[in-house]
């Protein structure tokens, strides 16, 4: 049993400690910390705090109508992991959107650029047009979009009346309102991969090319054997970033569909939302939250991986 | 050359296209540039021309030529419009100031130094930028609620300065790594402290690059949905949440819908075709 006297001891003992440690660090250190300081408590309180709250909600009982929080341990993630629609619609949603939006958008926007990187009459007016998707807001383009392919009264739907195909409902199938939601998250991103492969097309070094114009290659064969092995570094980047992005996707998804017909075309954002929000169960939306963090963390580290592998970005 | 040689080697674009005569190829481009025009502009355009159609007129775009101003007139009628604009006018800017002030010095510090301290707190924010919203967002809720900070500016602002953190810490890095370093290193041996050289020699040549990234950063908030969705209520309420809820028990009231569309993509126009140049060097990764 420690005396009062000790434990004061103790005390004074491990803030000695502290103190010499802090000036040990010197005023580079402390210069360091500084500047990083305000960054890290807004990041500690805002998102650190809030996912240590989220993991403590997903192991208890939290509903709207019962807020006691009775531990339950992982009650929940058994659930989600079990449930046919968050393994066999929410995930493959989820996975096929991320792939079909980074490998569309890369492809176009790589045409873009190369279409861009030419100098033509009314260039300018280009460029600022597809700069338009990227500045409006995801909710603005998915509106747009949701008007446009709206089944009854949108454009596509009387353009294809007047070529001859009859009244479709096409929104009333998972397939057809899946493909809107990522023609409109291409819609999106192929600006952005268009601007980006623009500036690193413009930043590459002439002589190759030249080379490769003195030995008579055609086009196709400089931008496979040329083009395409320099840009790799920021190609890597721009997928590995996209990836990332493409997973969380709620707006356009929420907009377009809600996760619609019948949460055929629901994500994993929209179901952990739906999970929390509609169906009021704190816990078992936290837990959904949690298990895609996990998900996507593994997913980018290994994508990380091989992308360092296959492009050395990290160097 | 002749087409048929041109056909044989799939791999020669370039003579694929002198195949065609000159008319021709300026065709395909005329042709490339208006497909393209017609799929980036097109939903805008669609949206901006159902925003001055009469609510009976939205329905089969294609016909009749009655156009009014008479949507842009209603909507700014109703109270909670002109409130939800202002709202987001303020938190982008406050958004803005906030989250540039945390991570410039954040940035700088990424870019300047190397060791133990500058690798943790690039691990931290590489781990953290990859944790989707939701599953922060979702508790931030709570966290709001409790802290009796719901659907008040404070309890947004806070959270919207959080998520840039990551993201601007890094691109301000990039913004430093531009800049010599060697000024800085004369500054500090002619007796300038490491704040004097960050601030008056560093600082000022990064502003064109962090004024990029203030362009951006304002319509990332002004854009924002998700955490307007769950962290506002009646006080607080965002353009993209109010805009997504002209839909009554009778459908969409689309006219006033795109209406209210158009005017929230107003700073975005204005950014794209007046602030271009800007932009598109802020975009970088």
């Amino acid at each position: 049993m420690a005396s009062p006297a000790r434990e004061l001891d103790v005390a004074s003992a491990a803030a000695g400690y502290l103190r010499r440690r802090l000036t040990a660090l010197g005023e580079k250190e402390r210069f360091m910390l500084l500047l990083i300081a305000p960054a890290a408590a807004v990041l500690v309180l805002f998102q650190v705090v809030p996912i240590l709250i989220g993991a403590n909600a997903s192991f208890r009982d939290w509903q709207l109508f019962n807020p006691k929080g009775t531990w339950i341990g992982l009650a929940h993630y058994a659930y989600i992991l079990s449930d046919p629609i968050f393994l066999w619609v929410v995930l493959p949603n989820t996975f096929l959107l991320m792939f079909a939006t980074v490998a569309m958008s890369l492809v176009l926007g790589m045409a873009l650029a190369h279409l861009l990187n030419w100098s033509f009459p009314g260039h300018r007016l280009v460029q600022t047009v597809i700069l338009l998707p990227q500045m409006i807001a995801p909710v603005i383009a998915a509106t747009s979009m949701r008007w446009t392919f709206n089944d009854q009264f949108g454009v596509v739907a009387a353009f294809l009346r007047w070529v001859g195909f009859g009244q479709m409902s096409w929104l009333a199938e998972r397939w057809p309102s899946f493909l809107i939601v990522i023609f409109t998250d291409v819609w999106i991103w192929t600006p952005w991969f268009a601007l980006i492969l623009l500036a690193a097309l413009k930043s590459l070094p002439r002589e190759p090319f030249e080379a490769a114009q003195i030995d008579a290659a055609g086009r196709w064969r400089t931008f496979t054997h040329i083009t395409l092995p320099m840009l790799r570094p920021v190609i890597g980047v721009c997928v590995l970033i996209r990836s990332i992005d493409a997973f969380r996707t709620f707006d356009q998804v929420w907009v377009l569909t809600g996760g619609g017909p019948a949460r055929s075309t629901e994500v994993f954002s929209i179901y952990a939302y739906v999970e929390t929000f509609v169906n009021l169960d704190f816990g078992r939306g936290s837990a959904a939250a949690i298990i895609g963090a996990l998900i996507i963390l593994v997913v980018a580290w290994l994508m990380y991986r091989t992308i360092d592998r296959l492009t050395n970005i990290s160097r | 050359m002749t087409a048929a040689t041109a056909a044989i080697e799939p791999g020669s674009g370039r003579r694929m296209a002198d195949a065609l005569a000159p008319g021709g190829r300026m065709a395909l481009l005329v042709l490339t540039l208006g497909a393209i025009l017609l799929l980036f502009l097109g939903p805008a355009v669609i949206l901006v021309v159902t925003s001055l159609r009469p609510g009976w007129a939205v329905y089969y775009i294609y016909r009749g030529t009655a156009f009014t101003v008479q949507n842009y007139l209603e909507v700014f009628a109703r109270p909670a419009v002109v409130h939800a604009f202002i709202n987001s006018f303020v938190l982008a800017t406050l958004a803005t100031l906030f989250s540039l002030g945390v991570t410039i010095t954040s940035g700088y510090m990424l870019s300047r130094f190397r060791g133990p301290i500058p690798r943790t707190w690039f691990g931290t924010i590489y781990l953290f930028r990859t944790v989707p919203y939701i599953s922060w967002v979702l508790p931030l809720y709570l966290v709001d609620y409790y802290l009796g900070i719901y659907d008040t500016y404070v309890g947004i602002l806070l959270p919207h300065i959080a998520v840039h953190i990551c993201f601007f810490s890094w691109i301000m890095k990039g913004f430093f790594d531009g800049i010599d370093p060697s000024m800085e290193y004369a500054a500090l041996i002619d007796g300038c402290t490491r704040w004097g050289a960050f601030l008056r020699v560093a600082l000022p040549s990064a502003v064109p690059a962090i004024t990029a990234l203030a362009i951006l950063s304002w319509l990332y908030t002004w854009n924002e949905f998700l955490f307007a969705l769950i962290l506002t209520g009646h006080n607080t309420a965002m353009i993209t949440v109010t805009m997504a809820q002209f839909v009554t028990e009778l459908g969409t009231q689309w006219n006033l819908m795109s209406a209210m569309a158009v005017l929230a993509m107003g700073p975005a126009v204005l950014v794209t075709v007046f602030a271009q140049k800007y932009v598109i060097r802020g975009l970088r990764i």
